[in-house]
């Protein structure tokens, strides 16, 4: 086995110096009869060439689309040279967490501009070594608000969140029975804020809004947090495309307390859904509340400035049931991949790619409604993303465009009724105005249902 | 090589009109302005202006001062960092899996989920349980995900159960976990063996700790689970698991099992056939994927299919029908969201689905042989290790150990060496530390686990510094204190650290 660097007679005098026969002899402290009696029942050992082999035909079985115009929490971004190459070097990504500073002074200071970055792009105050993705930072953004705010137990959630973090948000908040979930209504596709406004009593801890939302729309983060605030109420944003950070004002700037989501977008592939890249940055006032690592800089002992990893008291292994989470690892190699790309894409680099984002999607928009079959339900500005409705056969749509490889837009009809015949579309730097025509070509022949019902 | 001892923070790189990064042409007409004004995107403080030379000689520089896996033996204790496969970054990186999008349509993924569904029968084979769940992002998240398992459960059932017992030897994890899925924890004595106790024991100072009977007794059905770690943290196994798992059941209780360790047993034992009802496995350890600096992990959850139902949703069902003359059978696999009692989801998509590319190619490389092999060498490993270096240093526990040891710094005490100058007087001689502190139960814990990845030159090198460490603890304990000196960056003080947060770069920091 070419991963076990011992030679049978190295083996051997390990087992005599230890005083053993043989290995098995070792397990004497497993009781026989908990002892598997056999072999697992699995193919045996392979030789690297095979393991290609078979790795390079199961990913062969997935259709390989030219184009791909669905997004929906997801993002098709370019990735640079410069990202997969340093990431791929061993001292990034073979080593373990920083528990040992003198000897990790690169994941250290990696982290500590990370944090950096993501607090300037949110503008707040402290942010953390990442969390496991938009979901997930979702409820460590949700506990965190009700930890901060004691004796309020209702969380506002608007309809607009993405269908899945409302899930795994749902899931994490069942077994604190004390704790509610409040689902706020759409208008016009952004979160109704007379709804908001109703909903907004003296046991509600925080509101989570997308930003931009689930449907693309772009929220007035500004309104809600006002709404949040008078009622006594944090305002936590929640971003699915990060990207939008170079196009839309930072959620801080805007009354937003807690700002989290997803920043798969900087510097990653879409991998089937993850690993992608979990965020949280809020107050400095908060910052003991924060779940998960942090590192702060600080001096060795001849003065030199280094970093370390700090505020562990409110971490599981120092407050076991009292901790601020449960969180032990983070995403460290997906957010060094973020750190790169930011640093790579610099201010301007961000906002013209962001501006790019939003030049595509709005040309894909304006070509999609010039099709008879098209309609925008919404008016809400977008960023990469828009809903459209569809007068026709929706899978249908979906399996011709598949046909030209292209990959559509998201179906939209199970997640709402209001949604039936809707499609999320998403347009990235990566789509090329050939690519759009295409679809638009491919579009126009799919059957109308004008007339029908 | 370079002389270089530190690379300033790329914001003092920073020189506005430098890019990193050029934009292609826009061959659409740029995006009209549709924000409201207060929307539209202000300033920014930090994000830098550096070329693509600066990230890359930034970023190569911070590598130097890591110390990775490939630079030597990682003997982390219960972190299990063993060798990371090249072959596996290659297939993660392949554009099939690594293009594929989380909203496509089943058709379309085929590839996809045939391998999510082979890695759950491997994982299923080697647990012994019915059931398998890849969607936790890391070990305290497939923790998380089997507490509720057995919250849901048991809410099921009409209970309302308010307790999950776990051993004084727990990863911090564990109490953390239990709290996050609404359980107040409980936690049961080890005794003199360092295994869990089913008596009460009485400590050094005469306090007693109540023993697994008594607690079973007195909290009876409040008891929702137990989370036990198997082998330990201490590298022991707990060769009464089975009579644990009865006890539990009698009460109506489950058994959660840290799969930490798993990579002790693999191929030689399973949880499934001791009692267990659910576990997790680190996908990062026991599955040689790389740990990144801190992740992406994944913590993959096993379970009996009494609890199967309330597997976070979706599933990967496989479809089977007979083709042709010659009746082949021909698989189609689906995602099944009708899952009616499912706990719900624990990631917006299916987890760490890259890490998962990575395991799969880690386990046809090995086939079952082969991990089973991996396991026997890395407990020869670890005994070698304890035969040399009990002794040498405190070894608290005699009980026969597995995968890894836990010594401690008792016998350096006269000479005011403590753990954390050995651990720094092994930065010096080249080495990662072992994990320190930890098991809490062993005071000044030197945790060791070196893997199967090790060979006995490597481990040789390891006992000659850890006997020179002992040497010099007697002989000139001042350096010890002082370790390291050869790195480029001596003790930090984490003190000032916590006490005034520095936790990012400001224009004002300079």
């Amino acid at each position: 086995m070419r991963y076990l660097p011992t030679a049978p007679s190295e083996d051997r005098a390990l087992l005599d110096a230890i005083g053993v026969e043989r290995a098995e002899d070792l397990l004497a402290g497993i009781p026989a009869q908990l002892r598997l009696g056999r072999e697992l029942d699995l193919p045996g050992q392979q030789s690297e060439q095979e393991v290609l082999q078979q790795m390079t035909a199961l990913a062969g079985m997935n259709t390989p689309f030219g184009a791909r115009f669905l997004g929906a929490g997801a993002y098709d971004h370019f990735v640079p040279a410069a990202v997969e190459q340093m990431i791929s070097r061993q001292e990034w990504f073979t080593a373990y967490t920083p528990y040992q500073p003198e000897i990790s002074q690169g994941t250290l200071q990696h982290i500590f501009e990370y944090q950096t970055l993501m607090c300037d792009l949110t503008g707040l105050e402290v942010g953390n070594a990442s969390l496991y993705d938009g979901g997930t930072a979702c409820v460590e953004a949700a506990l965190m608000a009700v930890r901060l705010q004691k004796k309020r137990k209702t969380i506002l959630i608007s309809a607009g969140l993405h269908p899945h973090y409302q899930e795994v948000l749902c899931t994490a908040i069942t077994p604190h029975e004390d704790l509610h979930l409040v689902l706020v209504q759409l208008k016009d596709g952004v979160t109704d804020l007379d709804d908001l406004a109703a909903k907004l009593d003296g046991d509600v801890a925080a509101v989570l809004v997308g930003y931009p939302n689930f449907l693309g729309a772009v929220e007035d983060l500004k309104a809600v947090a006002d709404a949040a605030h008078a009622a006594g109420a944090l305002a936590v944003s929640v971003t699915q495309e990060a990207l939008a950070f170079g196009w839309l004002e930072a959620p801080g700037k805007l009354g937003a307390d807690l700002a989290c989501g997803e920043a798969m977008s900087f510097g990653n592939k879409l991998n089937y859904g993850g690993p992608f890249l979990g965020f949280i940055t809020v107050r400095d006032s908060q910052k003991r509340e924060m779940p998960g690592r942090v590192v702060g800089q600080t001096r060795d002992l001849d003065g030199q400035t280094g970093y370390v990893l700090t505020l562990t008291a409110r971490e599981q292994h120092i407050r076991r049931d009292k901790a601020t989470s449960n969180i032990c690892s983070n995403q460290g190699l997906v957010a060094l991949r973020a750190n790169i790309f930011l640093q790579l894409a610099g201010p301007e680099g961000l906002r013209g790619l962001a501006g790019q984002n939003a030049a595509k999607a709005q040309y894909l928009q304006g070509r999609l409604l010039e099709l008879p079959d098209f309609s925008s339900p919404f008016q809400a500005p977008f960023f990469n993303e828009f809903v459209t409705r569809f007068r026709g056969d929706v899978a249908e749509l979906q399996a011709q465009c598949a046909k030209a490889g292209i990959l559509a837009g998201l179906d939209l009809t199970p997640y709402a009724p209001e949604l039936d015949h809707c499609i999320l579309w998403c347009a990235t730097e990566l789509n090329t105005r050939a690519q759009i025509e295409q679809l638009v070509e491919v579009l126009a022949r799919v059957p109308s249902l004008a007339g029908e019902a | 090589m370079t002389t270089r001892t530190r690379e300033p923070l790329i914001f003092e790189r920073s020189v506005p009109g430098k890019t990193g990064m050029d934009l292609p042409r826009l061959d659409v007409p740029p995006a009209r302005d549709t924000r409201p004004a207060h929307l539209r995107r202000g300033g920014f403080d930090a994000l830098p202006s550096v070329s693509e030379v600066d990230v890359i000689r930034h970023f190569t520089r911070l590598s130097k001062w890591n110390y990775g896996v490939d630079d030597g033996l990682y003997p982390l204790g219960s972190c299990t960092m063993k060798h990371n496969p090249r072959i596996n970054e290659k297939v993660a990186a392949l554009p099939g899996f690594a293009d594929s999008h989380p909203l496509t349509p089943a058709a379309h993924v085929q590839g996809n989920l045939a391998l999510l569904y082979t890695l759950q029968e491997w994982l299923k084979e080697i647990t012994g349980l019915a059931a398998v769940t890849l969607q936790p992002s890391a070990g305290a998240a497939g923790e998380l995900t089997g507490v509720m398992l057995i919250r849901a459960y048991h809410v099921s059932r009409g209970a309302r159960r308010r307790v999950i017992l776990l051993p004084d030897s727990a990863h911090g994890t564990n109490p953390a976990t239990a709290a996050m899925a609404g359980y107040d924890v409980v936690v049961v004595a080890s005794q003199a063996d360092g295994t869990v106790s089913f008596a009460d024991v009485t400590d050094a100072s005469g306090k007693v700790q109540k023993g697994l009977d008594t607690l079973l007794a007195e909290l009876g059905e409040d008891v929702a689970g137990l989370m036990i770690t198997n082998p330990n943290t201490l590298g022991i196994f707990e060769y009464r698991i089975q009579d644990i798992c009865r006890a539990l059941h009698a009460v109506g209780g489950l058994v959660y099992m840290d799969g930490a360790n798993m990579n002790a047993l693999v191929g030689v034992a399973r949880p499934g056939d001791f009692g267990v009802d659910v576990m997790h496995l680190n996908l990062h350890k026991t599955f040689s994927t790389p740990h990144g600096g801190g992740g992406p992990g994944s913590g993959p959850v096993a379970c009996t299919a009494a609890l199967e139902p309330f597997l976070p949703r979706p599933v990967v069902a496989r479809d089977t029908r007979q083709e042709g003359e010659g009746q082949v059978a021909r698989h189609s696999y689906r995602l099944d969201w009708d899952r009616p009692q499912s706990m719900g989801k624990v990631h917006a998509h299916f987890g760490n689905f890259g890490i998962v590319v990575r395991a799969m190619a880690y386990c046809l490389s090995h086939g079952g042989d082969g991990l089973k092999a991996a396991t026997l060498r890395a407990i020869v490993n670890a005994n070698y290790l304890r035969k040399e270096l009990a002794g040498v240093y405190h070894l608290e526990y005699q009980t026969p150990t597995l995968h890894e040891v836990v010594l401690d710094d008792s016998l350096l005490a006269p000479y005011d060496v403590h753990t954390l100058d050995v651990a720094k007087g092994l930065i010096d001689r080249g080495f990662h530390p072992p994990t320190i502190y930890f098991p809490a139960i062993v005071h000044g814990a030197l945790m060791i686990e070196p893997t199967e990845s090790e060979g006995k030159a490597e481990l040789d090198e390891f006992i000659a510094a850890m006997k020179e460490i002992a040497q010099e603890a007697a002989s000139n304990p001042e350096a010890l204190h002082q370790a390291p000196v050869l790195v480029g960056m001596r003790r930090l003080d984490e003190t000032t650290a916590a006490r005034k947060p520095i936790l990012r770069w400001t224009a004002a920091l300079g």
